[in-house]
């Protein structure tokens, strides 16, 4: 296929896509990635903090 | 999306043969070829003494030289000559069993071998490599790039990156042989055992690294994904089906995960492969930044660096090989104030960082595959998310890094002194080997990285969404966890 038809086809696709709000499914993954992540970034900070890496 | 772009991209010709084996299995057994030919050493007997090695060089005839004293008569041409040959037949062998066309194969590599090779001779003459001032004494040069004997990787990059800006036409000749992946899988495989050298001398720093970058790649995964994906869908308005692959593809570990996450979400094929172009353009944009950047501001925090190129510069290949540059540009930083660093920590933790990430890509992508499977695109139950898809998607060449990485440590610290002590030398050779694979990747990294592709039509959108959460986001949390967990760890002192 021609690559013109593949760019005009993606960028046909792109500019035309319904837009698709945030499923309650997706906020809810967002959400506890990011809950998870930050409060084991302050854990493992912490143990981290009183373990330092032997030389 | 019309449906002869979907079948151009999804669908091989029905005559295409079905390879014996993947490109993973086939890494681990090429590494494993050549770690266990170079262990071979251990018993006295020199099996791949003659690969070529190249020394930074201001007059030509010093460039070249074989690893081993022991095949010295061989010349620096003649190991040159041997190790194009070598690795032609154990490659044409590969790519026969990948059921390419090995004629086509043997002459693309060809020209990717003398040509990256060419470009890593160039990066080593004296007034690009050299560091001290005692080096610049020694070649009669009055100054020098300092960019050091790996900074030449860099040069192999620019070539394949003027080949396939300027000679799109040759490109696509060698484009039987321009395969990264593969290079770069082989290239770990073999890292395990010269990354085991290196931490025998300090175990207890090296488990104190590995269980760091565990606990660094855990918040990576976390935080990065669904920031991005936030960002994908929120302000750039993309759909869940391009959003997911774009925000793996950008926040974990560039193609690997893009096409995982791809599968795993069932999205269409088209969707992974055109991330993963993107992906394969700001690597390369990354690797030609953040080593330097690194040298500048991070010399003093060397495994802040290392870390810091596993997380945030994407592709294995592209972080692994990043990892190697930046630890010859801060060792020799450090070097010049009379600081010297034992080589290979940075280096590995970067390329641990790497692994640790990949290992887990199979994981978020069965948690991502579960949730759209059973929640979104709620399929058949015959289409779900299964446990199996762990295993189908895990990266099979860590297993011979791991292989690698514990017959080395068995090797350096279980076995009788005579035998321990020609260890680091027998695996020095297998590393030179290593080094000639990272050259192919970076090579190869560049002729795959067409700039034009970024004026696409319809790629503006991808790209911008990818500039924004690359460099406003996943770039700088990558340096703070890398703060986090490894500042004020140093590397041992070298002697």
């Amino acid at each position: 296929m021609p690559q013109s038809n593949i760019r005009a086809d993606l960028d046909e696709e792109l500019r035309n896509a319904p837009v698709e709000p945030l499923l309650p499914i997706e906020k809810k993954l967002i959400v506890w990635s990011l809950s998870i992540g930050l409060a084991l970034l302050v854990v493992l900070g912490a143990i981290n903090h009183l373990f330092p890496a032997t030389p | 999306m019309s449906n002869a772009y979907l079948a151009a991209i999804r669908s091989p010709s029905a005559a295409a043969p079905v390879a014996v084996i993947n490109e993973d299995w086939l890494a681990v057994l090429l590494g494993l070829l050549i770690f266990v030919l170079a262990l071979a050493a251990l018993v006295h007997v020199d099996l791949i003494g003659w690969v070529v090695t190249t020394s930074v060089w201001s007059s030509f005839g010093n460039a070249l030289g074989t690893t081993s004293k022991g095949y010295a008569a061989l010349g620096g041409i003649g190991a040159l000559i041997a190790t194009y040959v070598a690795l032609t037949l154990a490659l044409s062998a590969a790519a026969a069993a990948l059921k390419s066309d090995v004629k086509r194969f043997a002459l693309a590599f060809t020209a990717v071998f003398w040509i990256a090779y060419a470009s890593w001779v160039l990066g080593n003459y004296a007034n690009f490599a050299a560091v001290t001032q005692a080096e610049q004494q020694k070649f009669g040069i009055s100054w020098s790039l300092k960019l050091t004997s790996e900074g030449a990787y860099i040069f192999a990059l620019v070539a394949g990156l003027i080949i396939a800006n300027f000679l799109p036409r040759f490109a696509e000749a060698i484009k039987d042989a321009v395969r990264p992946d593969l290079y770069i899988k082989v290239a770990i495989v073999i890292l395990g055992g010269f990354f085991a050298v290196t931490a025998a001398g300090r175990l207890s720093l090296a488990s104190s690294l590995i269980l760091r970058g565990v606990a660094a790649i855990v918040e990576a995964y976390l935080i990065y994904w669904a920031v991005v994906y936030f960002v994908a869908r929120k302000w750039f308005g993309f759909s869940r089906e391009w959003a997911a692959p774009l925000a793996s593809g950008i926040s974990i570990c560039g193609v690997a995960a893009a096409i995982a996450t791809g599968g795993a979400i069932r999205a269409r094929p088209v969707v992974p492969v055109l991330v993963s172009s993107l992906v394969l353009i700001f690597a390369v944009i990354e690797v030609l930044v953040l080593p330097f950047f690194s040298q500048i501001f991070l010399a003093h925090e060397p495994l802040v660096a290392g870390a810091w190129m596993g997380l945030a510069v994407k592709t294995d290949g592209a972080a692994v090989a990043a990892g190697g540059i930046t630890e010859s540009l801060i060792l020799a930083k450090n070097a010049a104030e009379g600081i010297r660093y034992q080589p290979g920590w940075i280096l590995g933790t970067a390329a641990t960082i790497k692994v640790f990430i990949d290992i887990f890509i199979g994981i978020w992508a069965f948690v991502l595959g579960y949730i759209w499977t059973t929640h979104i695109n709620v399929t058949a139950d015959a289409d779900r998310a299964r446990l199996k898809e762990i295993w189908q998607r895990f990266p099979k060449f860590i297993i011979g890094f791991v292989v690698t990485f514990l017959v080395g440590l068995y090797l350096a610290l279980g076995t009788p002194a005579d035998i321990a002590k020609n260890v680091p030398a027998a695996i020095g050779e297998a590393n030179t080997f290593r080094v000639i694979f990272f050259i192919l990747t970076f090579f190869s990294i560049g002729v795959l990285s067409n700039f034009k592709a970024l004026w696409r039509q319809g790629f503006g959108k991808l790209a911008a969404v990818y500039l924004v959460s690359l460099f406003g986001f996943v770039v700088w949390v990558g340096l703070l966890i890398s703060w986090l967990f490894f500042s004020g760890i140093t590397p041992p002192l070298a002697g």
